[in-house]
Order: structure tokens, then sequence, then C-alpha cells
């Protein structure tokens, strides 16, 4: 009972003061300015959102091996991909961002650039590996103001994959043009076999957005396809029209399940042999038991006018990093190892082995399969990322509604595209 | 506190011990910086345009606005509110009549009540994978009907709009179930039995028990039991996450889902604050009308 009311005051405004102090440094929106500080000890973060423990390990392994070569030293963080993805617009805007990041080049990491929160690494691309890589490279990773912010890694390619032994057994080959694939669909058909497997249900329904990818870079080619996407021309136009009547043509083969099954379970009924064939990424294989991998081959996505130049979806993977990290000349140091055909060569022979390195000098797995998927991109007039690569993870979920409103509903397209319209529109005006 | 406020002791309670000023003030604190300003942050973003990464723009009621022409929101209103219904109604009744059964001891009762208990101590995203995997083309729920000769009914139940919102409310029940139900066992244990003998002795049958002694006795329970539902319903989103993630478009779409995915997946911040402004609303004013009215009837 020692309390005297002049203390209780004090303690008040000691209490006031602090929570006043609270409330003006953590208002949410306030964007602290970079810190543009030179060299500072402690090692590079790096912050990977290859989560799976394959890629986790093979990242640790890449991490190990740039530590052991002497000079500055990097630390690995990695953290699940659904977080890394809904996060990363926190960790570049933070105060004190992780330094080196895994994620996309293309537009997703120009909309990080015009927001000045990326390291500007032209510097990097001028000598050594990375003046070596391809054109379509440099573009990929050059920004809207013409400076490089990104360094790839490798990719992986897209196809529509099937079993040998099964087209074997049901006497069909691969089909080059889209009314040879309607033929091929329709003598699964007649088999009894789903043709086509899809795999947009329970949580990955982004992968039905491969099918308007391709069959738009088929019909209206890649630069339109890109253009629509960044919001140049809109979904309800004609042109866009004309990539769902296509889509109709080929929509009585698709497994009925297609919108009720992952891609998981998807291939698994494409190599037990319910489904005839399935367009999908290369990543599948990483869930593939692995006798089951010899019997897989892929075509290309059939060609559905001659005159439009056949584009290939090839996603990048690779790095970029936050403009205000601390430590500058020792980030560019781990992305010029990055860049390197040791570096590359390690991570892939740590993971699953089907992605393609970027570095021209780097080896592949070397197995049939990737060398037909290196020669499928490096053949390709045009190089497409992904639905969300090439527009933003934010238009993503409009199309997911679009396209699966669609696959069960196809006679209510006219609507589906309005509402696409809509709901992309207030994507691109944020 | 019925010390400190016995009038003998007025006086000095007017001068609080420092002990106690801090047992109060350091908790008010510490739910002041972590509740109760990001909620006052929540309510400045809904008044702003937001991506997460510029400076945000004020619009003022913009957001509230776009509401009522979003037809996405309209739907997913419609959901919550069925919901509501659905799974609130049914998880009261439904627990109310498993407490009754198993309220009397029995050889055995502690082993249903622990089997309808057991779904609320597993997490909810398991248990909606497990689900998940049952309601799977070829899965559990189709070879059965399969099994039962009504394979026509197989169904893709989580593909379908017709059936998806249907098919995650299955789930959540199951598990809020086994909860009320201990809820009211707890009520159920608490009244007298005296009341039930002297009722039997004026002649009373077994639905006279209920409705003039179960239910009255039971009113205090029913308060909390209703906030617990509604608040649990408005704040379903594991569940539907897990399952649906609101799809297909939108057809078992709640409003928690749709803030999710609005401002966390479109990463429209503002919009997404301005959703869960609505969803606090809903579930404040529902709560504080019902908790009033259950007080009042109770003084």
């Amino acid at each position: 009972m020692i309390a005297t009311p002049p203390s209780r005051r004090r303690f008040l405004a000691g209490a006031g003061a602090a929570s006043a102090a609270a409330l003006l440094s953590g208002c949410v929106t306030s964007t602290s300015s970079p810190s543009g500080k030179g060299a500072s000890g402690g090692p590079v973060t790096l912050q990977s959102n290859l989560s799976s423990p394959q890629a986790k390990a093979a990242m640790q392994k890449l991490v190990d091996a740039f530590d052991r070569r002497g000079g500055a030293k990097a630390s690995l963080n990695t953290v699940a991909s659904e977080t890394f993805r809904t996060q990363l617009p926190t960790y570049l805007t933070s105060a004190n961002p992780p330094d080196v990041l895994t994620w996309y080049p293309g537009s997703v990491a120009d909309s990080y650039a015009k927001q000045n929160l990326l390291l500007d690494v032209s510097d990097l691309w001028t000598s050594g590996d990375l003046a070596t890589y391809s054109d379509a490279q440099k573009k990929l990773c050059t920004d809207s103001a013409g400076k490089k912010v990104f360094v790839p890694a490798s990719y992986y390619w897209w196809g529509v994959f099937y079993r040998k032994s099964n087209f074997a057994k049901w006497g069909v080959g691969e089909p080059k043009t889209w009314d040879e694939f309607l033929d091929l669909c329709d003598k699964l058909k007649a088999r009894k076999i789903a043709p086509i497997g899809l795999g947009a249900g329970n949580g990955t329904t982004w992968v039905a957005s491969s099918w308007f990818d391709y069959l738009n870079i088929r019909v209206n080619g890649a630069r339109y396809h890109r253009d629509l996407l960044a919001g140049k021309h809109r979904f309800d136009d004609p042109e866009v029209r004309r990539v769902f009547d296509r889509w109709s043509e080929a929509l009585p083969y698709f497994d009925p399940n297609g919108t009720a099954l992952a891609f998981q379970d998807a291939t698994t009924a494409l190599l037990q042999g319910r489904t005839g064939m399935m367009l999908i990424g290369t990543f599948f294989a990483d869930a593939a038991p692995k006798d089951a991998l010899d019997d897989i081959d892929f075509f290309r996505f059939p060609i559905i006018d001659p005159k439009v130049p056949p584009a290939e979806e090839g996603p990048t993977d690779g790095y970029f990093a936050s403009a205000r990290t601390r430590h500058k000349d020792e980030v560019k140091e781990l992305m010029r190892y990055m860049a390197t055909a040791e570096a590359q060569e390690t991570y892939l022979k740590g993971s699953s082995g089907t992605a393609i390195p970027v570095n021209p000098k780097a080896e592949d797995s070397g197995t049939p399969l990737v060398k037909k998927g290196r020669a499928l991109i490096e053949n390709a007039s045009d190089i497409t990322q992904f639905f969300n690569r090439d527009s933003s993870d934010a238009l993503q979920p409009s199309a997911d509604t679009a396209l699966t409103h669609f696959l069960s509903k196809p006679k209510d397209i006219g609507s589906i595209l309005t509402t696409w319209q809509r709901d992309a529109q207030k994507i691109w005006n944020r | 506190m019925a010390l400190l406020t016995a009038p003998a002791r007025r006086r000095r309670a007017t001068r609080v011990p420092p002990v106690v000023l801090a047992f109060l003030l350091i908790p008010l604190l510490a739910e002041a910086f972590w509740v109760f300003w990001p909620a006052i942050q929540g309510f400045y973003l809904s008044l702003t345009d937001w991506n997460g990464v510029a400076p945000a723009k004020f619009v003022g009621l913009g957001n509230f606005r776009e509401m009522f022409g979003d037809s996405v929101f309209r739907t997913a209103l419609l959901d919550t509110v069925l919901w509501l219904v659905l799974f609130g109604g049914l998880s009261v009744v439904l627990g109310l009549g498993a407490a009754l059964l198993l309220q009397q001891e029995r050889r055995g009762v502690g082993f249903y009540r622990a089997a309808l208990f057991l779904p609320v101590v597993f997490s909810l995203v398991a248990t909606a994978l497990v689900w998940q995997a049952m309601y799977q083309p070829d899965g559990l729920i189709d070879k059965a009907l399969g099994g039962l000769g009504l394979g026509s009914w197989a169904h893709p139940w989580l593909a379908d709009q017709n059936t998806a919102l249907y098919a995650v409310i299955v789930p959540a029940l199951w598990r809020e179930i086994g909860y009320v139900m201990v809820l009211y066992l707890a009520g159920l244990k608490g009244i007298d039995p005296a009341l039930y003998e002297a009722a039997r002795v004026d002649g009373a049958n077994r639905r006279q028990l209920f409705r003039h002694i179960t239910l009255p006795q039971l009113s205090s329970v029913n308060a909390v039991v209703v906030s617990v539902v509604i608040i649990d319903s408005l704040r379903s989103f594991d569940v539907v996450w897990a399952l649906t993630r609101g799809g297909p478009y939108h057809s078992s779409e709640l409003l928690s889902t749709y803030m999710y995915s609005t401002a966390f997946q479109s990463l429209r911040l503002g919009y997404g604050s301005a959703l869960a402004v609505v969803i606090f609303i809903l579930a404040f004013g529902v709560i504080v009308s019902y908790l009033v009215r259950a007080f009042r009837e109770a003084d």
C-alpha cells in the first residue's frame, strides 16, 4: 500500500508514451527507406521457397559448395512455398529483408523492380557466365527500365505426356496438328479410355491455365498472350473467344474427374493407363515412381494455326536480390556463383533431375526425356513462362475461377469471359 | 472484486495498489499492442487501396461501395448465412441430442462420449484431408454408394458447384457436434435432480420434463453454445480452404475464404480488410444482440 497518486500518474504517463511510440512507429502501410549501406558482417541470407525435401537438400548442398570455395558466406533459409508466396511482398518491403530470394523473372520480377525493391545486377551480366546466356534469357531478366534484376538458374518445360507402352498397346502415335490430336482422342475414347487427364482439382486448379496458355499461344501467338496477361487486351475480346472455341472441340475428351483430382492424382491415373495423356510440366516426375519414368514420353502441344510460330512454355526459376541488402558485394558474389555451370549442375544432381540448367555450358541429367525437352525449348520461336508468371500471382485466381467454370459449363462462356475481364480489371487497377 | 466494492472498504478501493494496477495495465498494454492496434489498422486499411508493396491509397468508403456491386460478395454472404443456419443450427440440435442421449451413466457411455468428442481433438486441416480422400472420385463415399447399388449417385462431391458447400459443411459439423455435446453435458450435469423428482411427483411426462425443466435450466449454457457456434461459423475457414478453397468458381465461398483470397491471393489488401470489417460487424452484432437479450432474460 505504498501507492501514491503521483507515482501512478507517472506510470500512466510512461505507459501512454510507450503506446504512442508504438502507434507512431508501427503503421502497417509505411515503407521504410532503403538503407543503402555498403558492406557489413554476417553471411548473405538466401531465402528459398524450395521446400520439398529433395529440393531443400539440393539447395543446402549448393550453399555448402559456395561456402567451401572461400570468400563470402551464405546461409540458407527455407520457407514453405505457400508462405513464401504470400509473404514475399512483406519480405521485400521490410526494413531488414533477406538478401537473396528464389523467385521468377519476367513480369513478376518487373513488378517489384518498378517499386525499386530489387537490386540492379546489370554489371554481373556484362562478363563471365551470364554474358554467354541466350538472348531470350537476357530479355527475360531485364526489367522495364532496362536494368538486369534477375539471375536465372534452371527451367522446365510443359508438354503432353503419355506412357510409351500404352500408346504402343493402343496402336496410336504422337500427333503433330490439332486435327491429328482430336483424331487420337477419338481413338482412345473408342477404347473407353478418358483421352485427356487434367488434374485441376483439390488445390491445383492452376493446372487448367496450361490449357489456356497453350491454346492462346497456338491460336493468337505468344506476343498476344503476353499482352493479354499484361492488360493490353481484354478477356472478352473475340480473339480470346476463339481460344475457347478450340477448347470446346477437345472438351468432350477430357477426363470427367479433371476438376476433381489434384495433378498428383491425375498423373497416377495417367501412369495407370486410366487416362491417355496429360498436358503437364515436368515437375510431376518428382512424385512419379522411378520405373514408370523410363516409360514416359511427351509430344509438343499440337499446332493449330501453322502461320503462328510455335512458342513453348518454359518457366524459369532463379534468384533476385533485395535493393535494401546490407552487403551488396557479397550478394553479387553469390549470384555470380549461382550463374556458373558448376553451381547449376550441383543443384540439378541433388534435385529430381527433370529441370534444365540455364547456363549453356552446364550439363543436364542426360536422360532422353530431358534431351528432348531441352531441344523443344531451344527450338521454340518464343518462350512464355506460365499464366501467373507472365501476369502475376494476383491474376491467377481470376483464371482459376473462369476456367473451372468453363470446364463445367462451357455454354456460359460469354458471361464467364465478361466476369473474367471485370475481375482482371480490378487486379490491373490496383 | 466483491471485497473491493463492499461498502465498508469503499474508501480504500479508490486507491488501487500498484501490483493490481500492474496486473491490469500490463495485459491491457499487451492486448492493445497485439490485438487492438492491428484491429484499428485493419479498419484503416479497409478505407484504402493497397497491394502490399506500393504506398496505400486512401479511397474512403470506396471498398464498401464496391461490395454492393460484387456478385462474389453476395454469393459469399449468402453462403455464410446458409452456413450459419445449417452448420450452427444442426450442430446445436444434434449436439443437444447427443448430450441428452449420453447424459445417463450407463455402461459404455464413456466410449460413445469419447468417440463423439474425438474429432474435436483433431486439427481441422487433418480432418479435411481425411474427408478429401473420402470425397475423391473412387473414394470411400463413392465406393460405398456403388456397393449399395447407388453407383449412379457417385459424384465429384467437391468439384460440383451444387454439392461443394454441403460437402464441406459435413466435416465441419462432424467436429462441432462433439464440442457442443460436451458443453451441453456439463450443463445437464448442473441441473438439480430434485427438480425432476418434484416434476415427476406432479405427474409430468418426459416431454414436459424436457420442455419445462431441461430447456429453461440450460438457458445459461445456451448463451455460451450459441455464441460459440456463431463465432465458429463466422470464422470457419480452415476446413473450406483445405477442401475447396471456396471453389469451384466461388460456389462454396464464405466471407472468410473470400477475404483471404482477396487479401492474400489477389493482393487487394484494402478490399480484403473491408471484407474483414464486415465479418467483424456481423459477428459482433449477432453476438452482442444475442448476449444482451440472454442476460436481460436472466436478470
